[in-house]
Protein backbone atom coordinates (compact mmCIF):
# COMPACT_ATOMS: atom_id res chain seq x y z
CA UNK A 1 0.00 0.00 0.00
CA UNK A 2 1.82 3.58 -0.56
CA UNK A 3 1.18 5.58 -3.82
CA UNK A 4 4.36 4.37 -5.14
CA UNK A 5 3.23 0.16 -5.02
CA UNK A 6 3.11 -0.95 -8.22
CA UNK A 7 0.68 -4.26 -7.37
CA UNK A 8 -1.21 -1.06 -5.62
CA UNK A 9 -1.72 0.59 -9.05
CA UNK A 10 -2.33 -2.77 -11.24
CA UNK A 11 -5.14 -3.44 -8.98
CA UNK A 12 -6.59 0.14 -8.90
CA UNK A 13 -6.77 -0.57 -12.72
CA UNK A 14 -9.33 -3.30 -12.28
CA UNK A 15 -12.53 -2.73 -14.24
CA UNK A 16 -15.71 -3.01 -12.37
CA UNK A 17 -18.96 -2.77 -14.31
CA UNK A 18 -21.44 -0.03 -13.01
CA UNK A 19 -24.19 2.25 -14.13
CA UNK A 20 -24.56 5.96 -14.40
CA UNK A 21 -27.05 7.48 -12.99
CA UNK A 22 -27.43 10.87 -14.35
CA UNK A 23 -27.21 11.54 -18.34
CA UNK A 24 -23.59 13.53 -18.75
CA UNK A 25 -22.42 15.19 -21.31
CA UNK A 26 -18.66 14.76 -23.04
CA UNK A 27 -18.15 11.27 -22.03
CA UNK A 28 -19.37 9.54 -24.46
CA UNK A 29 -15.89 8.63 -24.86
CA UNK A 30 -16.08 5.76 -22.37
CA UNK A 31 -18.86 3.98 -24.28
CA UNK A 32 -16.82 4.72 -27.38
CA UNK A 33 -18.87 7.64 -28.88
CA UNK A 34 -16.91 10.66 -28.37
CA UNK A 35 -18.35 13.79 -28.55
CA UNK A 36 -21.61 12.34 -27.65
CA UNK A 37 -23.21 12.32 -24.10
CA UNK A 38 -23.43 9.20 -21.96
CA UNK A 39 -26.60 8.30 -21.41
CA UNK A 40 -28.14 7.87 -18.31
CA UNK A 41 -28.24 3.76 -17.04
CA UNK A 42 -26.16 2.76 -19.13
CA UNK A 43 -23.64 0.29 -18.29
CA UNK A 44 -20.03 -0.24 -18.55
CA UNK A 45 -16.89 -1.50 -17.50
CA UNK A 46 -15.03 1.21 -15.81
CA UNK A 47 -11.48 1.26 -13.77
CA UNK A 48 -11.86 1.59 -9.93
CA UNK A 49 -9.64 5.03 -10.09
CA UNK A 50 -12.04 6.25 -12.14
CA UNK A 51 -15.37 5.10 -10.51
CA UNK A 52 -14.25 5.27 -7.00
CA UNK A 53 -15.10 9.10 -6.74
CA UNK A 54 -17.94 8.89 -9.31
CA UNK A 55 -19.72 6.24 -6.55
CA UNK A 56 -19.19 8.32 -4.03
CA UNK A 57 -19.57 11.87 -5.02
CA UNK A 58 -23.05 12.85 -6.08
CA UNK A 59 -25.30 15.71 -7.48
CA UNK A 60 -28.31 17.02 -5.75
CA UNK A 61 -31.31 15.61 -7.82
CA UNK A 62 -33.82 18.09 -6.47
CA UNK A 63 -34.12 21.08 -4.59
CA UNK A 64 -35.99 19.58 -1.99
CA UNK A 65 -34.25 16.11 -1.24
CA UNK A 66 -32.06 17.95 0.99
CA UNK A 67 -32.50 15.49 4.04
CA UNK A 68 -32.00 12.17 1.83
CA UNK A 69 -28.24 11.15 0.40
CA UNK A 70 -27.79 12.66 -2.70
CA UNK A 71 -27.61 10.31 -5.32
CA UNK A 72 -23.70 9.23 -6.67
CA UNK A 73 -22.83 9.93 -10.42
CA UNK A 74 -22.71 6.11 -11.09
CA UNK A 75 -23.58 3.23 -9.32
CA UNK A 76 -21.19 0.00 -8.44
CA UNK A 77 -23.04 -2.83 -9.60
CA UNK A 78 -22.19 -6.23 -7.65
CA UNK A 79 -19.10 -7.71 -9.74
CA UNK A 80 -18.23 -10.86 -10.63
CA UNK A 81 -15.36 -10.77 -7.95
CA UNK A 82 -17.32 -11.11 -4.90
CA UNK A 83 -20.37 -13.42 -6.38
CA UNK A 84 -22.00 -15.66 -3.77
CA UNK A 85 -20.53 -17.97 -5.80
CA UNK A 86 -16.75 -17.00 -4.93
CA UNK A 87 -17.71 -16.88 -1.13
CA UNK A 88 -19.46 -19.76 -1.18
CA UNK A 89 -16.28 -21.16 -2.82
CA UNK A 90 -13.94 -19.35 -0.71
CA UNK A 91 -15.62 -20.49 2.63
CA UNK A 92 -16.23 -24.06 2.07
CA UNK A 93 -12.38 -24.62 1.17
CA UNK A 94 -10.15 -21.36 0.90
CA UNK A 95 -6.77 -23.37 1.65
CA UNK A 96 -7.22 -25.11 -1.98
CA UNK A 97 -8.60 -22.17 -3.71
CA UNK A 98 -6.78 -20.90 -7.01
CA UNK A 99 -7.02 -17.39 -5.68
CA UNK A 100 -4.88 -16.26 -8.44
CA UNK A 101 -7.30 -17.32 -11.27
CA UNK A 102 -10.29 -15.58 -9.52
CA UNK A 103 -8.02 -12.27 -9.18
CA UNK A 104 -4.27 -11.29 -9.28
CA UNK A 105 -5.33 -8.66 -6.38
CA UNK A 106 -7.73 -10.23 -4.69
CA UNK A 107 -7.22 -9.00 -1.41
CA UNK A 108 -6.35 -5.64 -2.13
CA UNK A 109 -9.78 -5.30 -4.24
CA UNK A 110 -11.80 -6.98 -1.86
CA UNK A 111 -10.49 -4.47 1.41
CA UNK A 112 -11.29 -1.27 -1.34
CA UNK A 113 -15.15 -3.12 -1.38
CA UNK A 114 -15.38 -3.70 1.97
CA UNK A 115 -14.48 -0.10 3.05
CA UNK A 116 -16.44 1.52 0.01
CA UNK A 117 -19.83 -0.29 1.25
CA UNK A 118 -19.23 -1.11 5.15
CA UNK A 119 -19.66 -4.95 4.03
CA UNK A 120 -19.16 -6.90 7.10
CA UNK A 121 -19.79 -10.34 5.66
CA UNK A 122 -17.03 -9.44 3.12
CA UNK A 123 -14.45 -8.23 5.16
CA UNK A 124 -15.55 -11.29 7.54
CA UNK A 125 -14.85 -13.97 5.01
CA UNK A 126 -11.64 -12.32 4.12
CA UNK A 127 -10.51 -13.08 7.70
CA UNK A 128 -11.52 -16.17 7.57
CA UNK A 129 -9.69 -17.06 4.57
CA UNK A 130 -6.52 -14.70 5.02
CA UNK A 131 -6.05 -17.23 8.00
CA UNK A 132 -6.62 -20.93 6.40
CA UNK A 133 -4.76 -20.14 3.70
CA UNK A 134 -1.97 -18.17 5.79
CA UNK A 135 -1.23 -21.59 7.67
CA UNK A 136 -1.00 -23.10 3.84
CA UNK A 137 1.31 -20.48 3.23
CA UNK A 138 3.90 -20.98 6.31
CA UNK A 139 3.36 -24.81 5.42
CA UNK A 140 4.57 -24.28 1.95
CA UNK A 141 7.27 -21.82 2.70
CA UNK A 142 8.87 -23.25 5.95
CA UNK A 143 9.45 -26.60 4.33
CA UNK A 144 12.67 -25.38 2.16
CA UNK A 145 15.98 -27.06 2.79
CA UNK A 146 18.78 -24.78 3.92
CA UNK A 147 21.33 -26.49 1.07
CA UNK A 148 18.71 -25.95 -1.97
CA UNK A 149 19.88 -22.56 -4.16
CA UNK A 150 16.56 -22.17 -4.55
CA UNK A 151 14.02 -24.43 -2.28
CA UNK A 152 11.47 -25.07 -4.63
CA UNK A 153 10.01 -28.54 -5.61
CA UNK A 154 7.39 -29.21 -7.84
CA UNK A 155 4.72 -29.18 -5.90
CA UNK A 156 5.40 -25.70 -4.44
CA UNK A 157 5.79 -24.42 -8.13
CA UNK A 158 2.18 -25.45 -8.34
CA UNK A 159 0.99 -24.09 -5.32
CA UNK A 160 2.80 -20.76 -5.77
CA UNK A 161 0.72 -20.55 -8.76
CA UNK A 162 -2.84 -20.13 -7.03
CA UNK A 163 -1.89 -17.23 -4.66
CA UNK A 164 -2.36 -13.99 -5.43
CA UNK A 165 0.38 -11.21 -5.27
CA UNK A 166 -0.14 -10.25 -1.79
CA UNK A 167 -0.14 -13.61 -0.90
CA UNK A 168 3.41 -14.15 -2.72
CA UNK A 169 4.55 -11.71 -0.89
CA UNK A 170 3.78 -12.74 2.57
CA UNK A 171 5.32 -16.25 0.93
CA UNK A 172 8.54 -14.36 0.00
CA UNK A 173 8.83 -12.78 3.44
CA UNK A 174 8.39 -16.17 5.45
CA UNK A 175 11.09 -18.13 3.19
CA UNK A 176 13.70 -15.30 3.88
CA UNK A 177 13.37 -15.34 7.15
CA UNK A 178 13.19 -18.40 7.67
CA UNK A 179 16.37 -19.65 5.82
CA UNK A 180 18.27 -16.66 7.83
CA UNK A 181 16.54 -18.47 10.97
CA UNK A 182 18.11 -21.74 10.32
CA UNK A 183 21.48 -20.19 8.49
CA UNK A 184 21.80 -18.51 12.18
CA UNK A 185 21.20 -22.12 14.02
CA UNK A 186 23.39 -23.84 11.78
CA UNK A 187 26.32 -21.43 12.65
CA UNK A 188 25.87 -21.07 16.77
CA UNK B 1 -9.08 5.41 -23.61
CA UNK B 2 -7.52 7.44 -20.94
CA UNK B 3 -5.22 5.38 -18.59
CA UNK B 4 -4.08 2.49 -20.98
CA UNK B 5 -1.01 3.71 -21.74
CA UNK B 6 -0.29 4.00 -18.54
CA UNK B 7 -1.30 0.77 -17.34
CA UNK B 8 0.84 -0.71 -20.22
CA UNK B 9 3.50 1.10 -18.39
CA UNK B 10 2.65 -0.18 -15.00
CA UNK B 11 2.46 -3.87 -16.11
CA UNK B 12 6.64 -3.03 -17.34
CA UNK B 13 7.20 -1.76 -14.42
CA UNK B 14 5.68 -5.15 -12.77
CA UNK B 15 7.67 -7.20 -14.97
CA UNK B 16 11.00 -5.27 -13.78
CA UNK B 17 9.93 -5.78 -10.54
CA UNK B 18 9.66 -8.97 -10.68
CA UNK B 19 13.06 -9.62 -12.21
CA UNK B 20 14.66 -7.63 -9.74
CA UNK B 21 13.14 -9.80 -7.13
CA UNK B 22 13.97 -12.92 -8.64
CA UNK B 23 17.79 -12.11 -8.57
CA UNK B 24 19.10 -12.77 -11.52
CA UNK B 25 19.43 -9.60 -13.61
CA UNK B 26 20.22 -7.59 -11.28
CA UNK B 27 22.79 -5.51 -13.65
CA UNK B 28 20.34 -5.52 -16.06
CA UNK B 29 17.76 -3.19 -16.30
CA UNK B 30 15.34 -3.40 -19.23
CA UNK B 31 15.08 -0.57 -21.48
CA UNK B 32 13.08 2.98 -20.61
CA UNK B 33 10.25 2.61 -22.32
CA UNK B 34 10.42 6.15 -23.95
CA UNK B 35 7.53 5.70 -26.48
CA UNK B 36 5.19 5.03 -23.78
CA UNK B 37 5.48 7.75 -21.30
CA UNK B 38 5.75 9.70 -24.26
CA UNK B 39 3.15 8.74 -24.90
CA UNK B 40 1.13 9.14 -21.22
CA UNK B 41 2.74 12.76 -21.55
CA UNK B 42 1.02 13.90 -24.79
CA UNK B 43 -2.41 12.35 -22.89
CA UNK B 44 -1.91 14.19 -19.83
CA UNK B 45 -1.60 17.45 -22.65
CA UNK B 46 -4.78 17.06 -24.19
CA UNK B 47 -6.40 16.15 -20.54
CA UNK B 48 -5.15 19.52 -19.46
CA UNK B 49 -6.61 21.40 -22.84
CA UNK B 50 -9.60 19.67 -21.74
CA UNK B 51 -9.22 20.75 -18.01
CA UNK B 52 -8.88 24.47 -18.95
CA UNK B 53 -11.78 24.33 -21.09
CA UNK B 54 -14.05 22.72 -18.87
CA UNK B 55 -13.26 24.55 -16.13
CA UNK B 56 -13.85 28.23 -17.45
CA UNK B 57 -17.00 26.55 -18.44
CA UNK B 58 -17.90 25.91 -15.05
CA UNK B 59 -17.27 29.48 -13.61
CA UNK B 60 -20.62 30.25 -16.17
CA UNK B 61 -23.07 27.65 -14.37
CA UNK B 62 -21.22 26.39 -10.96
CA UNK B 63 -24.41 24.90 -9.35
CA UNK B 64 -24.51 22.71 -11.97
CA UNK B 65 -22.86 19.71 -10.55
CA UNK B 66 -23.32 17.00 -13.37
CA UNK B 67 -21.42 19.23 -15.96
CA UNK B 68 -18.74 18.94 -13.26
CA UNK B 69 -18.71 14.93 -13.50
CA UNK B 70 -17.09 15.46 -16.71
CA UNK B 71 -14.10 17.85 -15.02
CA UNK B 72 -13.97 15.42 -12.32
CA UNK B 73 -13.24 12.35 -14.76
CA UNK B 74 -10.59 14.34 -16.67
CA UNK B 75 -8.65 15.41 -13.35
CA UNK B 76 -8.97 11.48 -11.99
CA UNK B 77 -7.49 10.78 -15.18
CA UNK B 78 -4.49 13.11 -14.92
CA UNK B 79 -3.83 12.03 -11.48
CA UNK B 80 -3.86 8.52 -12.61
CA UNK B 81 -1.48 9.18 -15.33
CA UNK B 82 0.79 10.78 -12.87
CA UNK B 83 1.40 8.04 -10.40
CA UNK B 84 1.97 5.46 -12.71
CA UNK B 85 4.68 7.44 -14.47
CA UNK B 86 6.11 8.51 -11.08
CA UNK B 87 5.66 4.81 -9.61
CA UNK B 88 7.90 3.76 -12.90
CA UNK B 89 10.11 6.40 -12.66
CA UNK B 90 10.90 5.73 -8.69
CA UNK B 91 10.71 2.01 -9.36
CA UNK B 92 14.24 2.14 -11.70
CA UNK B 93 15.55 4.45 -9.80
CA UNK B 94 15.73 2.65 -6.67
CA UNK B 95 17.16 -0.19 -8.54
CA UNK B 96 19.87 2.13 -9.97
CA UNK B 97 20.47 2.93 -5.98
CA UNK B 98 20.97 -0.35 -5.22
CA UNK B 99 23.12 -1.01 -7.83
CA UNK B 100 25.63 1.56 -7.27
CA UNK B 101 26.11 0.45 -3.83
CA UNK B 102 26.31 -2.70 -4.67
CA UNK B 103 29.36 -2.24 -6.37
CA UNK B 104 31.16 0.32 -4.30
CA UNK B 105 29.90 3.68 -6.25
CA UNK B 106 31.20 1.99 -9.46
CA UNK B 107 32.18 4.69 -12.18
CA UNK B 108 30.29 3.17 -15.51
CA UNK B 109 32.64 5.60 -18.18
CA UNK B 110 35.74 4.64 -16.61
CA UNK B 111 37.64 0.50 -17.52
CA UNK B 112 36.44 -0.68 -14.10
CA UNK B 113 34.47 -2.86 -15.85
CA UNK B 114 36.98 -5.56 -16.58
CA UNK B 115 36.32 -7.60 -13.83
CA UNK B 116 34.52 -10.05 -13.31
CA UNK B 117 31.88 -8.75 -10.35
CA UNK B 118 30.79 -5.69 -12.77
CA UNK B 119 29.45 -7.31 -16.36
CA UNK B 120 29.81 -4.32 -18.34
CA UNK B 121 26.70 -1.94 -18.21
CA UNK B 122 24.87 -0.96 -20.98
CA UNK B 123 23.48 2.57 -20.21
CA UNK B 124 21.90 2.59 -23.49
CA UNK B 125 19.09 1.39 -21.55
CA UNK B 126 18.37 4.39 -19.37
CA UNK B 127 17.19 7.67 -20.70
CA UNK B 128 19.20 10.62 -20.61
CA UNK B 129 18.51 11.98 -16.82
CA UNK B 130 18.52 8.66 -15.76
CA UNK B 131 22.24 8.53 -16.92
CA UNK B 132 22.58 11.98 -15.20
CA UNK B 133 21.33 10.86 -11.99
CA UNK B 134 23.06 7.65 -11.98
CA UNK B 135 26.15 9.72 -12.46
CA UNK B 136 25.52 11.97 -9.61
CA UNK B 137 24.56 9.89 -7.38
CA UNK B 138 27.33 7.43 -7.72
CA UNK B 139 29.47 11.03 -6.99
CA UNK B 140 27.49 11.92 -4.07
CA UNK B 141 28.32 8.42 -2.43
CA UNK B 142 31.98 9.11 -3.23
CA UNK B 143 31.99 12.33 -1.78
CA UNK B 144 29.96 10.96 1.62
CA UNK B 145 32.64 8.06 2.01
CA UNK B 146 35.44 10.02 1.58
CA UNK B 147 34.36 13.19 3.44
CA UNK B 148 33.35 12.86 7.35
CA UNK B 149 32.55 9.34 6.97
CA UNK B 150 36.18 8.31 5.61
CA UNK B 151 36.62 6.17 8.61
CA UNK B 152 34.44 4.01 7.83
CA UNK B 153 34.16 1.52 4.93
CA UNK B 154 30.27 1.88 4.06
CA UNK B 155 30.14 -0.82 1.35
CA UNK B 156 31.92 -3.14 2.73
CA UNK B 157 31.00 -6.48 3.44
CA UNK B 158 28.64 -7.25 6.99
CA UNK B 159 29.81 -10.57 7.23
CA UNK B 160 32.25 -10.99 10.40
CA UNK B 161 35.90 -11.87 9.82
CA UNK B 162 36.67 -14.99 11.11
CA UNK B 163 40.48 -15.42 10.75
CA UNK B 164 42.84 -12.54 10.78
CA UNK B 165 44.97 -13.87 8.48
CA UNK B 166 43.42 -15.76 5.25
CA UNK B 167 44.72 -17.75 2.34
CA UNK B 168 44.23 -16.12 -0.94
CA UNK B 169 44.66 -16.89 -4.53
CA UNK B 170 45.23 -14.33 -7.39
CA UNK B 171 42.71 -14.21 -9.92
CA UNK B 172 44.43 -11.09 -12.18
CA UNK B 173 47.77 -9.86 -12.45
CA UNK B 174 47.13 -6.78 -9.97
CA UNK B 175 50.93 -5.62 -9.49
CA UNK B 176 52.88 -5.28 -6.50
CA UNK B 177 50.79 -4.50 -2.97
CA UNK B 178 52.80 -3.29 0.21
CA UNK B 179 51.46 -4.08 3.49
CA UNK B 180 52.70 -3.89 6.93
CA UNK B 181 54.13 -7.13 6.73
CA UNK B 182 55.74 -6.71 3.41
CA UNK B 183 55.66 -6.42 -0.28
CA UNK B 184 53.29 -9.08 -2.39
CA UNK B 185 53.91 -9.10 -6.06
CA UNK B 186 50.52 -10.67 -6.92
CA UNK B 187 50.92 -12.91 -10.20
CA UNK B 188 47.89 -14.90 -11.61
CA UNK B 189 47.50 -18.04 -9.87
CA UNK B 190 50.14 -17.68 -7.20
CA UNK B 191 48.89 -17.60 -2.98
CA UNK B 192 49.64 -15.86 -0.35
CA UNK B 193 48.71 -16.14 3.45
CA UNK B 194 48.14 -12.16 4.11
CA UNK B 195 45.76 -10.02 6.67
CA UNK B 196 42.31 -9.61 5.59
CA UNK B 197 41.88 -6.31 6.21
CA UNK B 198 44.96 -5.52 3.77
CA UNK B 199 42.99 -7.17 0.76
CA UNK B 200 39.71 -7.17 1.40
CA UNK B 201 39.34 -4.36 -1.08
CA UNK B 202 41.30 -6.35 -4.02
CA UNK B 203 38.66 -9.53 -3.13
CA UNK B 204 35.81 -7.27 -3.64
CA UNK B 205 37.01 -6.12 -6.83
CA UNK B 206 38.04 -9.55 -8.05
CA UNK B 207 41.43 -9.67 -8.35
CA UNK B 208 41.74 -11.84 -5.63
CA UNK B 209 39.85 -15.29 -4.47
CA UNK B 210 39.64 -16.31 -0.53
CA UNK B 211 39.80 -19.82 -0.20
Amino acid sequence: MGYYDIDDILADGTRFPCRFNYEIPGLGYLEGNTGRPISKHSKLELPLWMVHLLAVVGAESGEDSGAEEPLPFVELLPPELFAPRVLNAIKSGAASLDLHSISPHFYTLAERWATLFSDKDLSQVLKDMLLERGQEINNYAVSVSLFSHRGQTNDSAVFLQTLDEFEKSVYRDTNVNCKEMKKWLALK
Amino acid sequence: MYGDLANKLILEAKRTQQLSQAGFTKQQLPTYQDEIVRGILKEVGSLKKNVDYLREQQLANQDNKVAQCQYVVAMLSMERNKRCLLAYQKMRSEILDSMIWDNNGMEFSSSVSTHPNTPSFDSSVLSHPEQEYLKEYAQLLTEMKSGELSEIDLTGTLDPPSDVFIDVRVLKDAGQIETEYGVFNLIKDSQFFVRQSDVERLIQQGYLQKI
